[in-house]
């Protein structure tokens, strides 16, 4: 009698629950997603309330700031939740937006081939040689200021990468047996990019998108700098960074919270985008 | 009379200044450096070394190097002879300057004043293009028409009388026209240099100019590097050997270089930063206040601002000296009007109500809001460029504003370019603004709320106030001329047209051992040739 | 494959009108203009200025004369740097980017492989953990805070290098920019290789290869290498290009006279000339490299064919 089926999720969680580093990430992202959406709730301090008495001090009990103050008299701890909450909805939004334009893009050049794929591949190639900076300044003076701008200016120059990476994989998988047999059977070429090609990509795409999502968030504090991203007094880690950077060796602390802050967020999107990989991988059965 | 009494005056002085020592003056006793070679910053690389072209301060400093006007400017912030030996004024508007007669170019031909006429003709000239052109041009007879081909090149007030002798006419009388003659857009040029290598002149090699330097290497972008001109009239005074001007352009990697030792000289300190370096480097901190204003341009045709009310409660409730003390905490100095400190030509001007105490000046700010019928919870738009500084300040301004009088400010940060062009076309409400002085004078600041002056974004027009400046510089008796500019100052910033917030100063670390630097120097106008290296 | 890289070449042309053609339309369409600042030029000097330039033209006159002077192999004067024509400014920047990008990419592609295959070989264990840890700094912390951090302790603290300048090239100035690119591109390349190799390792030929009983380096060496290595070089294209000219924060913070500045200068300044002169030589650049990436995969994977 045959061993019963076992879902290929199941498989997969197992696979995952097996790679501690990927486990550790996973719960230290929950609770970095959940501290910052829920922490300024609880603060004292508002993200942009100034106080002139205490200008860059460094963290101590009196007046509940914990994390120190800007050169502006801002608490940090606020500001680094809200900043989180910035930075963690532009990497996601911006990174979905891109892997699926990415994805998408790649798989068809990469498996219709001969003129689409060179046509497909020159818009790239294009769009790699427009400075993207040009690309921001216009989309932002002509669409005005927005989050989403935000968000979408990103995804506008990030999926580039994505696109190549799948079409070089798709190329890899278009000449293996089992698309022949689907070609053979006579399944649509649409049903076989979807069906078969693409959940063969899942692992070098899901490592890609967690390659994504710190460009994602650096670009976006690029962006801030040149004043084209999230406005003062709202603000998100890179631009926290940044500013602290400027300022190392007089008030460190104000690199070191949002700086540790983001660094382990983005090691443990490193660490789950690895393990997520490892567990989804179709061919470790 | 009266011309005769300044004809007189000024015979007297320029004999004065000839007897004035013009070395780089070395105290006694101070051992130099074997090696007297200065590494520098400049700031972001030079968009140009032809004087005519020239605009930005980097630029500026290093053709100060290159070439020599008929007057110059000590590191002290004193005006000086150049190539001019003499001069006399014969009447109002005409000036015959005396050349002297060692004065040559670095390849070692004589300068005439042929070559003035011709540098002078080639800074106007349309075809030049001289972004700076018309700054400097009003003060040199037809100078606005040649600029504005108008008026053929050869009206310019400027003529040559003699092998070495100079003839000027303003078109009105200029006060300050020595301090106007030291900017190198008035230096002599080689004509036949430009005719052989036409744009190419300036590249290393190719350049022929009469300053203390001459360029041995241009590194695009890494660096400047000059020699001394065995060539110029004073080079046994010049002590530097070489000068290297690194473009060097975020203000935190400057820093870096100077505390590894690549360099002796940082140009500007990062924003907030001064304190620090007082405590750490006590014996290179240096800072000095410019003639440069930091204010706020009001769209005087904003219909939330069209009120005076309104745009005086707005002035009066910022507290400039906690913007001054602990927000950008780098000695600069409060300004309450549009004529900074040190600026020749007319005094400070400042608000009655500026001693009044904080809660007094907020009590009437809010009296004069509602009397202009404006709400708490009312919205205002304020744009400034992407600078941590300018960041910082305009924070300071949304708060006062805020927990003052309740009004909430909308805070847009956009690229330089685009603040330009908004400012420029008047497309904004409240926007930051920054003025650096062309020449030391009042004039160049009062051109900021002046009528129909291409520099007032503001769009203020105060008719009176516009006729004290004409008759002020029709005036001959300088003590005259600064009452008149003096009350047209006052009488126009009681118009509120701008809100003068911080008279500019110039943080920077220059290492101890290097000689000749002073920080009373207003203008910011050091030429190599007066600095020195102290032996360690 | 021939007649496949001849295509791609002849292809070349119409990607580079598209791409001039684009940024063209794109700088012109940005609010503000070359000769926007602080103090407002007069109507008189901006005439001057525009007629100097040529910006008084309509604009597909000027389009057409830029177009021209292109095929001539000149590509214009610069509108912020007077002194000098584009070509000087883009032939003096592009030894430095090349030095720069060349040797860093060296580098993190070589650190980035080893590692990636020695991670890939010990799955799940600290090993692999502690090199991803590695690994994973350039893709975790941002250049702006790796660059200063570098300066702090090798230039100041320990004052073994400079802390920023070019000095023509000289290998002190070079280490530290070097350095910060190759740990921020290692990041990517040992993350791909090792991904890849772990899914190669578990693929049927792999296994038939173990169970005939090969010695593991063999079958990592010969059989598992070259279609892992796949991903890897599509990676490499795109990070090529962008160790050339993206990396104008390294050479803010290093001042290095490369081409990354000079692309954002030239966006910031309006210098129209100067940023479509770098257009042209970064579409060159990104052809050529996506073309040897391109073949690339044919030599890694022998089912690939053109």
């Amino acid at each position: 009698m045959a061993p019963a089926a076992r879902s290929p999720w199941l498989d997969a969680r197992q696979r995952f629950m097996r790679n501690r580093a990927a486990l550790v990430s996973l719960l230290i992202l929950a609770l970095i997603a959940l501290v910052c959406l829920v922490g300024p709730w609880l603060s004292p301090h508002a993200y942009d309330d100034t106080d002139w008495n205490q200008m860059g001090i460094g963290p101590t009990w009196d007046g509940w700031h914990l994390f120190g103050t800007d050169e502006l008299g801002r608490d940090l701890l606020v500001r680094t939740l809200i900043g989180g909450r910035v930075s963690l909805t532009v990497g996601v939004l911006a990174t979905l937006v891109s892997v699926s334009i990415g994805v998408a893009w790649g798989a068809v050049a990469g498996f219709v081939g001969g003129r689409v794929d060179a046509f497909m591949m020159r818009i790239v190639d294009i769009l790699y040689a427009i400075p993207y900076l040009l690309i921001a300044i216009m989309m932002v003076t002509i669409l005005g200021r927005d989050f989403y701008l935000v968000v979408l200016t990103i995804s506008a120059f990030s999926w580039m990468d994505m696109a190549r990476v799948v079409r070089g994989q798709t190329l890899s998988i278009k000449s293996k047996e089992y698309i022949e047999a689907a070609r053979a059977i006579g399944v649509p070429t649409h049903r076989i990019i979807f069906s078969h090609v693409v959940p063969n990509l899942l692992g070098i795409v899901v490592i890609y998108t967690s390659i994504t999502v710190p460009g994602v968030i650096l670009t976006e504090s690029v962006l801030s700098f040149l004043g084209l991203g999230v406005q003062e007094p709202m603000t998100s880690w890179g631009v926290l960074i940044h500013d602290g950077a400027n300022v190392m060796e007089s008030s460190p602390w104000m690199i070191w919270f949002p700086g540790a802050a983001l660094t382990l967020t983005l090691y443990c999107a490193n660490f789950l985008g690895d393990g997520m990989r490892d567990a989804l991988d179709p061919k470790t059965r | 009379m009266k011309i005769a009494a300044l004809f007189i005056a000024l015979v007297v002085s320029q004999a004065a200044l000839t007897t004035q020592a013009l070395a780089a003056q070395v105290p006694k006793g101070i051992e130099l450096a074997a090696k007297q070679e200065l590494v520098r910053s400049n700031g972001p690389e030079p968009e140009t070394l032809d004087p005519a072209l020239a605009e930005s301060v980097g630029a500026n400093q290093i053709t100060r190097d290159l070439f020599e006007g008929l007057t110059a400017t000590t590191t002290s912030g004193q005006m000086v002879p150049g190539v001019a030996a003499s001069w006399k004024q014969t009447n109002p508007t005409t000036w015959v300057f005396t050349l002297r007669k060692d004065a040559k170019f670095s390849n070692g031909e004589p300068i005439t004043a042929e070559d003035f006429v011709y540098g002078w003709r080639r800074y106007l000239d349309p075809k030049t293009a001289s972004p700076y052109a018309t700054t400097l041009a009003p003060f040199i007879l037809n100078g606005m028409d040649v600029a504005e081909s108008k008026k053929p090149l050869n009206e310019l007030g400027v003529k040559a009388l003699a092998k070495d002798q100079l003839e000027v006419k303003t078109p009105f009388p200029v006060a300050f026209l020595l301090d106007l003659l030291s900017n190198t857009q008035f230096a002599p040029i080689h004509k036949a240099v430009i005719d052989k290598f036409g744009k190419d002149w300036t590249k290393p090699g190719n350049m022929v100019g009469n300053g203390a330097y001459v360029m041995k290497d241009w590194r695009v972008n890494s660096a400047v590097v000059l020699e001394k001109n065995t060539h110029y009239w004073d080079a046994k005074s010049v002590v530097l050997n070489k000068v290297s001007y690194l473009a060097i352009e975020d203000s935190n990697a400057d820093v870096k270089m100077f505390q590894s030792g690549e360099t002796d000289y940082v140009e500007r300190l990062p924003p907030g930063s001064f304190e620090q370096f007082k405590k750490s480097n006590p014996a290179d901190i240096k800072n000095g206040a410019m003639l440069g204003l930091r204010f706020y341009a009001f769209n005087n045709k904003d219909p939330l601002l069209k009120d005076v009310r309104v745009r005086k409660a707005l002035s009066m409730v910022i507290d400039r000296d906690t913007l001054a003390s602990k927000v950008t905490a780098d000695g600069q100095i409060p300004a309450y009007g549009v004529i900074v400190k040190g600026v020749n030509g007319a005094d400070v001007t400042a608000y009655d109500w500026a001693a009044w105490p904080m809660e007094k000046r907020v009590d009437e700010a809010k009296k004069l809001l509602v009397a202009a019928g404006v709400k708490p919870g009312t919205k205002i738009n304020f744009t400034y460029n992407t600078d941590q500084y300018h960041k910082k300040m305009a924070i300071f301004a949304a708060s006062e504003w805020k927990t003052k009088l309740g009004l909430e400010t909308e805070m847009e940060n956009m690229e330089f370019k685009v603040l330009m062009k908004k400012r420029h076309d008047g497309e904004f409400q409240i926007a930051r603004h920054g003025w650096v002085a062309d020449y030391n004078d009042a004039t160049t600041f009062l051109t900021l709320v002046q009528c129909d002056s291409d520099a007032n974004d503001n769009k203020n027009c105060n008719r009176n106030a516009e006729d004290l400046i004409n008759q002020g510089n029709q005036a001959l008796d300088p003590a005259k001329r600064k009452a008149l500019l003096t009350s047209a100052a006052k009488l126009v910033m009681e118009d509120y047209p701008m809100i003068p917030l911080l008279q500019y100063t110039l943080p920077r670390l220059v290492r101890s051992n290097v000689g000749g630097y002073f920080e009373s120097n207003p203008m910011d106008r050091f030429r190599s040739k007066d600095l020195y290296l102290i032996k360690r | 494959m021939w007649k496949y890289t001849l295509r791609r070449i002849l292809a070349t042309l119409p990607t580079l009108l598209t791409v001039i053609t684009v940024c063209y339309l794109m700088l012109h369409m940005t609010p503000g203009g070359p000769f926007d600042s602080e103090r407002k030029v007069s109507a008189a000097v901006l005439a001057n200025l525009q007629a100097k330039y040529h910006l008084d033209l309509p604009l597909w006159q000027q389009y057409l004369y830029y177009l021209n002077n292109l095929l001539h192999g000149d590509l214009g004067a610069s509108f912020r740097y007077a002194d000098w024509s584009v070509n000087d400014l883009v032939a003096k920047a592009l030894p430095v980017s090349l030095l720069i990008g060349g040797l860093s990419m060296l580098i993190a592609v070589f650190s980035g492989v080893l590692l990636g295959i020695w991670a890939a070989l010990r799955q799940n264990s600290w090993v692999d953990h502690a090199l991803m840890v590695f690994c994973n700094i350039g893709g975790s912390v941002p250049s702006f805070v790796i660059g200063p951090l570098l300066v702090t302790v090798f230039a100041l603290w320990l004052q073994w290098l400079p802390s920023g300048g070019w000095n023509e090239g000289q290998w002190r100035f070079v280490v530290l920019p070097v350095t910060l690119l190759a740990v921020i591109n290692l990041s990517t390349v040992g993350r791909v290789m090792r991904g890849s190799l772990i899914e190669v390792l578990s693929s049927n030929f792999i296994l038939a290869a173990r169970a005939k009983g090969l010695p593991m380096s063999t079958i990592v060496l010969r059989h598992a290498l070259r279609p892992a290595l796949i991903p890897v070089i599509s990676v490499l294209g795109p990070l090529a290009i962008s160790s050339i000219t993206a990396a104008v924060v390294t050479e803010t913070w290093f001042s290095l006279p490369g081409l990354g500045k000079l692309i954002v200068n030239g966006a910031s300044n309006r210098d129209y000339t100067l940023v479509l002169g770098l257009v042209v030589l970064v579409t060159f650049v990104a052809v050529l490299f996506n073309l040897l990436v391109d073949l690339a995969y044919a030599l890694l994977d022998p089912k690939i064919r053109y």
